[in-house]
């Protein structure tokens, strides 16, 4: 990667920062400052953003006018909030019951193996991430895996491979594409330009 | 005042039923897909794409209508076409992928072939096909709670109210709250959500209590794992539910009112504050509701994942904005609850059989079910049965009759072994116990509860050493960690159920579970470190040989726990030409010798069972066997 | 006043009176961890503070009775002793027994009540095992100790008391439970050099002052 990139991805970032933190800024108007909203504004900010940065947790407790370790504390408590960005896929192996009983832990096993990572954590590219879920409530098709929105039922060991080559080749689909339209468009500037 | 409400009530009924005439006079056949969150993870929503698509190919008139969910999960995803002009009932077919939707839609819609092969029943008594009613599955149930779940559309008030739905309230208001708080105690129904507290005399409790600003709070926190009545009738009938909450906060004098559901239930959510709405523009809900002086206001607060917060206490500490953690009880929520005001917390199931306790009487209502335990009780019945899904009973029915004939049975022909009845806090009951009536006292009797109404069906292959270590790994996460005998003591109990899975069971193992989960129920603050050791204590009861088996001679009887478990290629039986065993490893552990026999590498293997699903059922080779040790060694370069 | 007797011994407590409190002020001791008079909601976690009643079925926890007349109290049964035994060699299973480089030893409440039951301070029969925790050791003037934490939580209590607002609380749940510092680390903001009631009370120096060596 050529330094420019980089520089363009750290400033990329800044601005993403910048932004999410000016729209829960604003939503935040949206709320008392009494306690009982601090479960409500914490899951405003999961449900939008997939994890609650450090720094947005500063900007709740001056809002509800509390420490920011008592925010942290709660939020800390409950399993829906995450301190951390998911992956882009986020693999939830579900654990309910039915699915235990037909081998969920073997499939979770699966994922952990092929990505490399363990449960709750995110791959180093932030491709995917890997998260174990209570009953996600379609226990005859178990053991069930949800991959982003979709639902995967009867899942099998020999199944996970394919399913994450699927989107390695749709990634690797979207670069070919992405380049090739990059050299259309350098082609097409380098043709205006002789011209 | 009387006359006004009921002169209100009529007039909602009456604009109810002229909407859905009009509905009804749409001319071509009306499609009913199951879309609660069951029916859409197992495709509901391409199957309701697929009859969108062929009705317009097809240039058929027709109406799609969503519905809940039926409880009938082993058939999802479900649909029922009424079809007046075929001369057929209307049709209850099952496992309808998009496919077979367009096929439907060709030969029935057009052709006038009812497809025999996919179609599980008629909704309607006729001469053609048989009944779906007469199955043991729909007839041995006793439907209160769940009964219009599945047949209306949950997102029409209509709908409810054409059904007979809201006349309850209408009732409620011509009593005073002191009568429906007999009618209520009169029914004798005991909380749904698990410890079985007389409901009626909760109420009592709040409306004697000191205090204005009471508040009435709906316990839809489901978090049993292998629970999900509970999100399935917030999605399929939600205004059965507002009736009920409207019912209580009107009979304990609440102002308020709080609906607390998992935010993992989006639909549900969805759903519920939908039906808010709709209630509040009819007027049955909001300020002085039906012309009466009693004002309502509900709310929704979504739970953010913490099992604990069913139990009361916690479930306040989280609406307060607090760590989800039980207090010390007394005080009781019903003297000082949320901000220190009179609180009721009642199950979504407990709050759903009261429109028609009202409607009914609670005479009506006590003569369904036994003597101690009136009304009736919905399971979700998961695990290696036939039929699973959500089934209502009354109480009283015994397990024999549950498990096999309503829900068919174990498949495969295997031999029955255990049921788990209440998830993590109930117990695991032996076949000794199938004769056992299904209430509050008898399952209370046998070491298990009804709980949240979980119940998993194990068979033969189910290890239940591996069982008793699930449910306690679930409770040892979701402990809170307040007090020392939950924090410490689950996860004693787990690190030496580990161990014994994974063959490290040391001697006196046995006895320590025994008596450390009988301290941990004595000791524990509140009902979660209460319940936790019930799934070893029963399991350790009824099926101690498995333990023993384990610990003693490092073996699983039904080879599940991987540790003590080993595959290998019977070569008698092998095909030797064949390679799917060896192209199903995940890992590369099965090789091919130079002579074509076939082995496992131990070291490598980990026990996923995918080459016993590839190897093909006419040579059924590969074998599994406890301790890993009977596995004959392959030497994998053969000279 | 009203007249209880607690193992044979007849006192008058006046009316209303915490069970636990009156015991204690009548030297006779009962195990506790997270008891705190003045605090008025009892925590009720730390499972140690068991008696048995007469005419209560089972032990029954002292800090959350109030006193009532004709209360017969007993604080040595059996059934008090394994509860209290149990209770105490679960804490004992994770924490971290170095007395010896520990600022708490000889005053550290867990050593009394291991005295008091008749104990050693590591369990017999349960495995011994430290967590795991990620814990940050930034803040400017305290020192936390996880594997030294009975989590009774008496700190939040008299930092908010002190402070109008807690500076610690506890993190995570369940076994990962611990106390944080979460928040700004800017020695100007923080209360905490002046305040350290956080390691006055805590009785097991699980929280200790940063010394500038």
């Amino acid at each position: 990667m050529s330094k420019k990139t980089h520089l363009d991805e750290s400033s990329n970032l800044f601005a993403q920062e910048e932004a999410m933190l000016n729209d829960i800024r604003c939503r935040l108007k949206d709320y008392s400052a009494e306690r009982r909203d601090l479960i409500p504004i914490l899951q405003m900010i999961q449900e939008k953003y997939a994890y609650i940065a450090p720094i947005t947790i500063q900007m709740v407790s001056d809002h509800l006018n509390i420490g920011a370790c008592e925010v942290y504390s709660v939020a800390s408590f409950y399993n829906q909030f995450k301190f951390n960005p998911p992956g882009k896929h986020p693999v939830k192996v579900c654990m309910g019951t039915a699915c235990h009983v037909k081998g969920g832990d073997i499939i979770l096993e699966n994922f952990e193996r092929k990505l490399e990572i363990k449960e709750g954590k995110t791959t180093p590219d932030r491709e995917f991430s890997i998260e174990r879920v209570a009953c996600v409530g379609c226990c005859a098709l178990a053991p069930v895996v949800v991959i982003g929105e979709t639902v995967h039922g009867n899942m099998a060991p020999s199944k996970v491979e394919g399913l994450i080559l699927g989107f390695q080749i749709e990634k690797e689909k979207q670069a070919r594409l992405k380049e090739k339209q990059a050299r259309l468009k350098e082609k097409r500037d380098a043709d205006e330009n002789g011209n | 005042m009387k006359m006004e409400i009921n002169q209100a009530f009529d007039k909602i009924c009456k604009d109810a039923d002229a909407h859905i005439k009009r509905l009804s006079l749409i001319k071509g056949p009306r499609i009913s897909i199951g879309m609660a969150t069951c029916g859409i993870a197992s495709g509901a929503i391409d199957t309701k794409k697929a009859f969108e698509e062929a009705l317009k190919e097809q240039g058929i008139d027709g109406q799609i209508q969503t519905v809940g969910c039926i409880g009938h999960c082993y058939a999802e995803p479900v649909v029922i076409i009424d079809h007046p002009d075929s001369g057929f009932p209307p049709i209850f077919y099952h496992h309808v992928t998009p496919g077979k939707a367009k096929m439907i839609v060709q030969s029935f819609l057009i052709d006038g072939d009812p497809l025999f092969e996919y179609l599980l029943g008629a909704t309607k008594e006729n001469e053609l096909i048989p009944q779906i009613y007469d199955f043991p599955r729909f007839s041995q149930e006793k439907r209160i709670i769940l009964q219009k779940c599945g047949i209306i559309d949950p997102e029409d008030i209509n709908a409810y109210i054409d059904e007979g739905g809201y006349s309850g309230l209408a009732r409620a208001f011509q009593l005073a709250p002191d009568e429906i708080i007999s009618e209520i105690i009169s029914s004798g129904i005991r909380g749904r959500g698990g410890a079985g507290f007389p409901t009626g005399k909760k109420w009592g409790f709040a409306r004697e209590a000191e205090g204005q600003d009471k508040i009435m709070i709906l316990n839809a926190d489901e978090g049993d794992p292998g629970a999900y009545m509970d999100r399935t009738i917030l999605e399929s009938n939600p205004h059965q539910i507002l009736e009920g909450m409207i019912i209580c906060a009107y009979a304990i004098g609440a102002g308020s009112a709080i609906v607390y559901v998992r935010s993992e239930y989006p639909r549900a959510i969805e759903m519920i504050s939908g039906a808010i709405s709709q209630a509040e523009e009819l007027g049955l809900l909001g300020n002085s509701i039906l012309g009466s002086s009693f004002d309502l206001k509900i709310s929704v607060f979504k739970g953010s994942g913490a099992f604990v917060c069913g139990e009361e206490t916690a479930l306040i500490q989280s609406l307060e904005g607090e760590r989800g953690m039980p207090q010390h009880r007394p005080p009781y929520p019903v003297q000082h609850g949320l901000g220190n005001r009179p609180t009721v917390i009642n199950n979504v199931k407990t709050i759903a059989s009261v429109p028609a306790i009202l409607n009914n009487g609670g005479d009506w209502y006590r003569s369904i079910g036994t003597k101690d335990s009136p009304g009736t009780a919905v399971f979700s019945i998961v695990g290696n049965v036939l039929h699973a899904g959500l089934v209502e009973i009354p109480m009283g029915v015994d397990l024999k009759t549950l498990i096999f004939d309503i829900c068919g049975g174990i498949p495969d022909k295997k031999k029955f072994k255990a049921v788990q009845i209440g998830g993590p806090s109930g117990g695991c009951l032996s076949s000794d116990f199938l004769d056992t009536p299904i209430d509050f006292d008898s399952l209370a009797g046998a070491g298990a509860m009804i709980g949240s109404g979980g119940m998993v069906v194990l068979d033969e292959d189910n290890c239940m050493v591996n069982i008793a270590r699930y449910f306690l790994e679930f409770t040892q996460n979701e402990s809170c960690g307040k007090c020392t005998f939950c924090r410490i003591g689950t996860y004693h109990l787990l690190r030496i159920l580990d161990r014994i899975t994974k063959g490290q069971g040391r001697e006196g193992d046995l006895e320590q579970l025994k008596t450390l989960s009988e301290t941990i129920i004595e000791g524990s603050l509140c009902g979660l470190g209460k319940t936790a050791p019930n799934p070893v204590l029963t399991s350790l009861r009824y099926f101690r040989d498995e333990y023993e088996a384990h610990v003693l001679e490092k073996r699983c009887p039904a080879c599940v726990c991987r540790s003590l478990t080993a595959f290998y290629i019977d070569l008698d039986k092998c095909a030797r030409g064949c390679d799917a065993c060896v192209g199903s490893c995940p890992v590369d552990a099965i090789f091919t010798t130079k002579n074509r026999k076939k082995g496992v590498d131990q070291a490598l293997c980990v026990k996923c069972g995918e080459c016993q699903v590839a190897c093909p059922p006419e040579y059924n080779a590969v074998i599994r066997v406890s301790p890993p040790e009977k596995a004959p060694i392959i030497e994998k370069s053969v000279n | 006043m009203s007249k209880i007797i607690v193992d044979e011994q007849y006192l008058e407590i006046i009316e209303g009176t915490n069970l636990l409190q009156a015991c204690l002020e009548n030297n006779i001791y009962i195990p506790n961890l997270c008891y705190l008079k003045e605090r008025k909601e009892k925590n009720a976690s730390c499972r140690l503070c068991f008696v048995e009643i007469e005419g209560m079925p089972k032990p029954v926890t002292s800090c959350t009775l109030d006193v009532e007349d004709g209360m017969v109290v007993r604080t040595d049964t059996p059934a008090v002793r394994r509860l209290q035994r149990t209770a105490f060699q679960l804490l004992m299973s994770v924490h971290e027994v170095d007395c010896a480089h520990c600022p708490a030893n000889k005053k550290c409440e867990l050593q009394k009540i291991a005295r008091f039951l008749k104990l050693g301070l590591k369990p017999k029969g349960l495995d011994h095992s430290l967590r795991e925790l990620e814990t940050d050791h930034d803040h400017p003037f305290l020192e936390y100790f996880p594997h030294r934490c009975v989590l009774c939580g008496k700190c939040i209590y008299v930092c908010k008391k002190r402070n109008g607002r807690p500076y610690l609380t506890f993190a995570g749940r369940g076994l990962d439970t611990q106390i944080s510092f979460f928040g700004d680390k800017d020695p100007l903001k923080l209360p905490c050099a002046e305040c350290l009631a956080c390691t006055l009370i805590c009785p097991v120096a699980a929280i200790i002052a940063k010394t500038d060596t």
